[in-house]
């Protein structure tokens, strides 16, 4: 077994059209939303989430994914407009191995802004903003995660991921 | 290359200002290098190659960590020689050597929030000496923030002062882990400058 395989990512793929256009504009009109800014870590909008059809999905993809049976342990919707971003050593680092599935709530896609999964430091994996999509990573104690500065040359550009972590 | 303008014969004034400044010791100095000097300052930079640099922090074209030519080396070393003296009487931090890489900065390129201070780094004040550009930029402004600290870590960061990033313009801030600064956001033209850091 080799090094990797013991603390890194193993399983780190998205899914296409795993949310509907309607369920994701229902989840964002739901959620009430509170700003962080402490700038030196991230700029974004935060939201505790009440969506278990959504984390029903996650669980799914999850065990399809990694054909591991999982509950959800946290969950957290974001949103980031123009301006925003979310650096990685303000991520959580996790031990044994989550499943975190990011659901993608944006209205339209986002050229630029991702989600990049880091081993070490270094990305290697890019969740892009398709809206409807999902990400599925099974994470290791190593990995962090950022969400990439949204351009203010998309003006009105708007991402919403549901994040929900699964053990 | 450095002759210093008026403003650098009154160092009783930059300490003041340096006192003074909010939210952290800076000053800002413009009409660095005179401008007949300048076309000499480029000649030196065309020679450099410039790579694309992306982190979760920034996106932006800069040269390598070290100079890759002898020219751009004796740049650094003029750029040092001339302003550490100064900047030691100035600024009461004893400097003595400088780093320098020249930064493009083009439209969607930044650099977030983030102080410069590490502790297993010498850096002790950092600079950005901004040159003429052939598209001056929107945006690209070095935005200083002020941080609320408790227990030893920021609990609250807010915008202070915003610096334009002039033509032969230099800034010169203090390195702490408060001197919270990001480059905002180009959204057009090109912003270029030489930064760095002076060390002990």
């Amino acid at each position: 077994m080799s090094i990797e395989t013991l603390f890194g990512s193993r399983t780190a793929i998205t899914v296409p059209d795993v949310v509907s256009r309607d369920d994701a504009a229902a989840a964002r009109e739901r959620a009430v939303f509170s700003r962080y800014a402490l700038l030196d870590r991230g700029s974004y909008d935060v939201a505790i989430p009440d969506e278990p059809a959504l984390c029903a999905i996650a669980i799914e993809l999850a065990r399809v994914a990694t054909g591991r049976s999982l509950a959800v342990d946290d969950a957290r919707m974001l949103r980031l407009v123009p301006g925003d971003y979310l650096l990685a050593h303000h991520d959580r680092v996790y031990d044994g191995f989550p499943v975190e599935v990011m659901l993608d709530l944006s209205p339209a896609p986002v050229p630029g802004a991702e989600v990049h999964y880091r081993r070490r430091g270094q990305a290697f994996f890019r969740a892009p903003c398709v809206p409807g999509s999902a990400a599925i990573v099974e994470r290791g104690p190593t990995v962090t995660s950022n969400h990439t500065y949204v351009s203010k040359l998309h003006a009105g550009a708007v991402v919403v991921r549901l994040i929900v972590l699964l053990r | 290359m450095f002759e210093l303008g008026a403003a650098w014969s009154d160092e009783a004034a930059l300490t003041a200002t340096w006192r003074a400044a909010r939210p952290f010791p800076h000053i800002v100095v413009d009409d660095l290098v005179a401008e007949a000097r300048l076309p000499e300052l480029f000649a030196i930079l065309e020679e450099e190659a410039v790579e694309r640099n992306e982190a979760d922090l920034y996106a932006f074209d800069a040269t390598a960590r070290e100079p890759q030519t002898a020219e751009f080396r004796a740049l650094r070393e003029a750029f040092a020689g001339t302003l550490a003296p100064r900047l030691s009487r100035i600024t009461g931090h004893t400097v003595q050597r400088a780093g320098m890489r020249a930064y493009a900065y083009r439209p969607g390129h930044y650099l977030l929030p983030h102080t410069d201070h590490q502790d297993d780094l010498e850096r002790v004040l950092a600079y950005a000496y901004y040159l003429p550009s052939p598209e001056p930029p929107v945006g690209g402004e070095l935005e200083l923030f002020s941080c609320e600290v408790a227990g030893g870590d920021i609990v609250a960061t807010t915008a202070a002062k915003v610096i334009e990033p002039r033509a032969n313009r230099l800034v010169v801030f203090e390195v702490s882990d408060v001197s919270l600064h990001q480059v905002r956001e180009v959204l057009a033209g090109l912003r270029i400058s030489l930064a760095g850091w002076f060390y002990r």
